[in-house]
């Protein structure tokens, strides 16, 4: 079962001699999950007809993403079940959306969850109820197969996504450096997820300035670390470090536990934990119903979805806060949520594209490209042999304003980001072109919320983290960082608030 | 007029700049170390362009007609060179000599073009103008060559079709010359017809490129090749010498046909014997039928599933007169029951029971291969073993792979089984590992089924023993989100290999 290395080289040879010329594939696709329309409706203060029925319910949640639909989740698992949910798009899911096509179900923005730490209690429930967790077991099914990441530098692959080719002992010396005070950051236990637990105002000054001002303040000058700390920031923040406020910077490195090799994934993403929740609290969930207007009605809420007027005494409001002051009457402007925007594609291959050096991994990432890399669907896939595959790219627009960059995503066309795309992707698979089938594209104007300077420990944001005449903001953009946890623990907490508040609505 | 030299000066340097790029290529394509490859390559070939520019001192005369003559073997040498490297390196031992001796009669002969034309146009040009434009599209040339050939040559017309594509421009620009230098050659017409000769013979070869590198691979195999199909999921080659049968896929060798009743008996027989009264057997992987021929030896086996991803596998060892004779048929046994599935995705989804599962997958050699030796695998594998069943893997050389072998064995361990590892001498692999496994003691079996060639009752138990060169390491198991057994069994067969 050995080969000779000369055998291999010949077979090899055999293969380069017979290459043949292939012809580029006929390709489809558009824009997909567009939600712009509706969003500009309310912002342009559009006529909205007048309800046609009302229905009475004690509770009412908005928005059906993550933090949306955990809040159904816990209220659910209280024994709670007079609610609905609403949500504006056809599938709920939020930033976990997903899709699926002959090959594969695969992502349409979030696709990971790190390992959970001991403190996120929540999140470990939550996988407990799923099968994920078992008897403090993770189920490795779940656990990103091997190999997780890799880079693209100096023109070759590299297993992992920290450089590791050309450092200089002074390049190392700085990642070292970095690590160790990221680990003594974490043990401070300022840095946690959920963010909420560990909040202390000794840390507040770091939330003055940006992570890049404070990285040039602390001496860190090599230029693959600073690449890496900042493809971190475009990629969990879509923002780069000079807009990140440092303390979010930090955080990112700072917040997770050193624990077994992670992080839990699935073919299609968080979308997979979407579809878990679905199944369990999907009943709630009426999709397609735009809330346009919330009115205060002395103890009560009138909330305009569609041709429903909802009375509710309770409200959870879980979509982006940014929209709150379109909707809510008498609500004040808000100035500090700041949102990234982003592009993604789902790129349908039919025969894999030629790679060089380690094997394909999971993640995929090249260095100094604008974009973020792609993550390969099938990776999680228990075959062993593989011809087709979805491909999610990511793009976070983080050069420039974000306003100028909403604009840009709305003025260019499909074929625009298309071949920005492939461009991007031909720089390190030369036949991409020849495999790829299909490729949609999903514009998002306000993907995450963006920790810039000042973000996290914003007087605004903690006014509204306090629930306040029975209604809760409980969209992750509230803790300032846009991650699954953030949603998962917002939605969770305001469920439990919105059960106390109801209860005390019967003594009264 | 002018122009059509300076092109000529283009081409010839292009043409000279491609096989020396071609030359360097095959060379750290076949032998490795690149570094070391283009360094001599370009050093050897600058040198004898050396010689050759000295060399044109001694040419006095007829210097439009040597000219012509040197383009024409330039021609031939660099056009075919690519293919010889190629046969040279399937058929002998000497690639090195050849391709030296290549690269430095092209060199000489290269070295001597850009001379000789400066002299013969010297007399239309002033000195530092015949200097100033032969110099400049000489370079330009190398520009032209050096960008084109690895954009344009190599992704799409593969290296043994660029350089006689370049030998056919040689030959054109030798065609092209006897009508720019007409009236310095004594016979044009018959240098004519022999650049036209020369053109015809290197595109015969530019048509047959393939068949070169066929030709060589049918050597690798050192035997005569007597099946070769690429399908969807593998690359099946059967070869043949005297009685030898030898099966490749993806070019590892999976058997001889010499022994390999060694490798099955030995895969079957001390599992299987020990199970009381077997009456279901799965196999993973084993298309070729060889497994299922030892199980058929049981009778009171009623239902063996053979599950193998690739349908042609089956196909071919159910229906080749000389691959029957070797399975005896086993595939056409009512008994037998074949599934073409990917053997993870199968376990996955089947409800099905089995007192003996024979797990002979190809060795973990990448990261799609070794999830089938992850703890999820055999954690799979346990809801379709019933209680008095127990299940073998095949595990690589507990020799050469000796940590990759104790992985395996850990793995299966970690994954909640009673482990039993065992290897036999199999010639054509060398010595052999097995990892049988169950959720209950194993006894070794005292008696096994007749008309066995190899394994006997007294041999048996020799094999559970490793003597200390294969003797238990402690290792890892290996998990889907962290494949040690990859990264491990690559290191080790490696260091083997080289």
């Amino acid at each position: 079962m050995k080969t000779t290395r000369r055998e291999f080289c010949a077979l090899g040879a055999a293969a380069l001699v017979g290459l043949s010329v292939k012809s580029d594939r006929t390709l489809a696709g558009e824009f997909v999950n567009d939600s712009f329309q509706l969003g500009h409706l309310l912002r342009d203060r559009s006529q909205f007809p007048a309800p046609s029925q009302v229905v009475k319910i004690p509770l009412v949640i908005v928005g059906g993403g993550m933090a949306g639909l955990s809040a159904a989740w816990r209220l659910q698992k209280r024994g709670f079940t007079d609610f609905v949910l609403l949500e504006m798009n056809h599938q709920p899911g939020g930033n976990s959306r997903w899709g699926e096509n002959q090959i594969t179900r695969y992502p349409w923005a979030a696709h990971y969850v790190p390992v959970p730490g001991q403190k996120a209690e929540y999140v470990r429930e939550l996988f407990t109820d799923l099968g994920v967790l078992k008897d403090g077991q993770w189920d490795e099914r779940y656990l990103c197969f091997d190999p997780q990441e890799r880079l693209f530098l100096h023109g070759r692959w590299q297993e992992g996504i920290e450089p590791e080719i050309g450092l200089t002992p002074g390049d190392r010396d700085q990642f070292r450096r970095f690590a160790d005070l990221a680990q003594s950051f974490h043990q401070s236990g300022g840095f946690t997820v959920p963010l909420e637990s560990g909040l202390s105002s000794r840390h507040a000054e770091l939330d003055q300035i940006s992570f890049a001002s404070w990285l040039a303040k602390n001496g860190f000058n090599s230029k693959p670390l600073l690449w890496y700390l900042n493809y971190a920031c475009r990629d969990d923040y879509g923002a780069l470090a000079a807009d990140t406020s440092a303390w979010a910077g930090i955080h990112y490195f700072s917040s997770r536990e050193r624990q077994e090799k992670g992080p839990l994934t699935w073919p299609e993403g968080n979308g997979w934990i979407a579809r878990q929740l679905l199944e369990r609290v999907g009943k709630f969930v009426r999709a397609d119903q735009m809330v346009h207007r919330i009115q205060r009605d002395g103890n009560s809420f009138r909330v305009y979805a569609g041709d429903t007027e909802y009375r509710c005494q309770c409200l959870i409001f879980a979509a982006p806060t940014f929209l709150a002051p379109y909707l809510i009457e008498g609500m004040p402007r808000l100035h500090d949520f700041q949102y990234s925007p982003w592009l993604t594609a789902n790129l349908t291959l039919e025969s894999i594209p030629d790679t060089h050096g380690p094997q394909p991994a999971w993640d995929n990432v090249v260095m100094n490209s604008p974009t973020l890399g792609y993550v390969d669907a099938m990776h999680q896939s228990l075959r062993t042999f593989n011809d087709r595959t979805v491909w999610t790219f990511y793009w976070a627009l983080a050069e420039g304003t974000p306003a100028a960059n909403r604009q840009m995503l709305l003025q260019k066309d499909w074929a625009y980001w298309k071949e920005a795309i492939l461009s991007d992707l031909e720089r390190v698979h030369k036949d991409i072109r020849k495999c790829v089938s299909r490729l949609d594209v999903m514009r998002m104007g306000h993907a995450m919320v963006r920790p810039s300077v000042g973000a996290i420990f914003s007087p605004e944001r903690s006014r509204l983290k306090k629930p306040k005449n029975r209604l809760v903001f409980a969209n992750s953009d509230v803790s300032g960082i846009s991650i699954f946890e953030e949603a998962q623990f917002r939605g969770v907490t305001a469920a439990e608030h919105s059960l106390r508040a109801l209860g005390q609505a019967q003594i009264e | 007029m002018a122009v059509l030299l300076f092109i000529s000066v283009l081409l010839i340097a292009a043409c000279g700049l491609i096989y020396e790029l071609i030359a360097g290529t095959v060379a750290s394509y076949l032998v490795g170390d690149s570094i070391f490859q283009f360094s001599t390559v370009i050093g050897s070939y600058l040198f004898a362009m050396g010689i050759g520019s000295f060399l044109s001192r001694f040419i006095h005369r007829g210097l439009a007609y040597r000219f012509i003559w040197i383009e024409l073997v330039v021609a031939v040498v660099g056009g075919f060179s690519s293919g010889l490297l190629f046969l040279a390196f399937a058929f002998t031992q000497g690639f090195q000599i050849f391709l030296y001796l290549i690269v430095i009669v092209l060199g000489i002969l290269v070295g001597l073009e850009i001379p000789l034309l400066m002299r013969i146009v010297r007399h239309r040009y002033r000195f530092h103008e015949v200097v100033s434009h032969v110099l400049t599209f000489d370079y330009i040339g190398a520009l032209f060559a050096s960008i084109l050939f690895p954009v344009v040559l190599v992704p799409h017309l593969g290296l043994v079709r660029s350089a006689l594509f370049f030998g056919i421009v040689n030959a054109a620009v030798a065609l092209w010359s006897t009508f720019l230098f007409k009236g310095q050659l004594p016979s044009p017409r018959r240098l004519q017809v022999l650049c036209v000769i020369v053109m015809l013979l290197l595109s015969v070869g530019l048509a047959n490129g393939k068949r070169i590198t066929g030709l060589a691979e049918d050597n690798i195999y050192a035997d005569e090749i007597i099946f070769s199909r690429d399908t969807r999921y593998q690359h099946i080659v059967l070869t043949k010498w005297r009685d030898d049968l030898r099966l490749f896929l993806n070019s590892h060798l999976q058997f001889s046909s010499r022994d390999e009743y060694r490798y099955h008996e030995a895969l079957v027989h001390p599992g299987l014997s020990a199970v009381p009264n077997p009456r279901r057997v799965l196999v993973l992987g084993g298309g070729d039928g060889l497994a299922i021929r030892e199980v058929l030896k049981y009778p009171q086996v009623e239902n063996i599933t053979l599950v193998d991803l690739d349908p042609e596998m089956t196909r071919l060892f159910s229906t080749q007169p000389f691959l029957t004779a070797l399975n005896q048929k086993s595939f056409l046994s009512p008994k037998v029951h074949v599934v073409n599935a990917d053997a993870f995705l199968w376990l996955d989804s089947s409800p099905e029971v089995f007192d003996f599962i024979v797990v002979d997958f190809p060795d973990p050699t990448n990261y799609s291969l070794g999830k089938l030796y992850t703890t999820v695998f055999y954690s799979t594998l346990r809801h379709h073993l019933s209680q008095q069943g127990f299940f073998v893997v095949q595990s690589t050389s507990p020799m050469f792979a000796r940590k990759s072998f104790w992985c395996i064995a850990e793995t299966i361990k970690q994954s909640g089984f009673k482990t039993y590892p065992y290897h036999v001498y199999v010639p054509s692999f060398g010595e052999w590992g097995y990892v049988l496994a169950g959720q209950r003691d194993f006894t070794r079996p005292t008696s096994l089924p007749p008309g066995l060639r190899f394994l006997n009752v007294v041999g048996l138990a020799g094999m559970f023993d490793f003597p200390p060169d294969m003797a238990p390491v402690s290792m890892p198991a290996n998990h889907l989100n962290d494949q040690v057994l990859v990264r491990t069994y690559d290191r080790e067969w490696r260091e083997i290999s080289h």
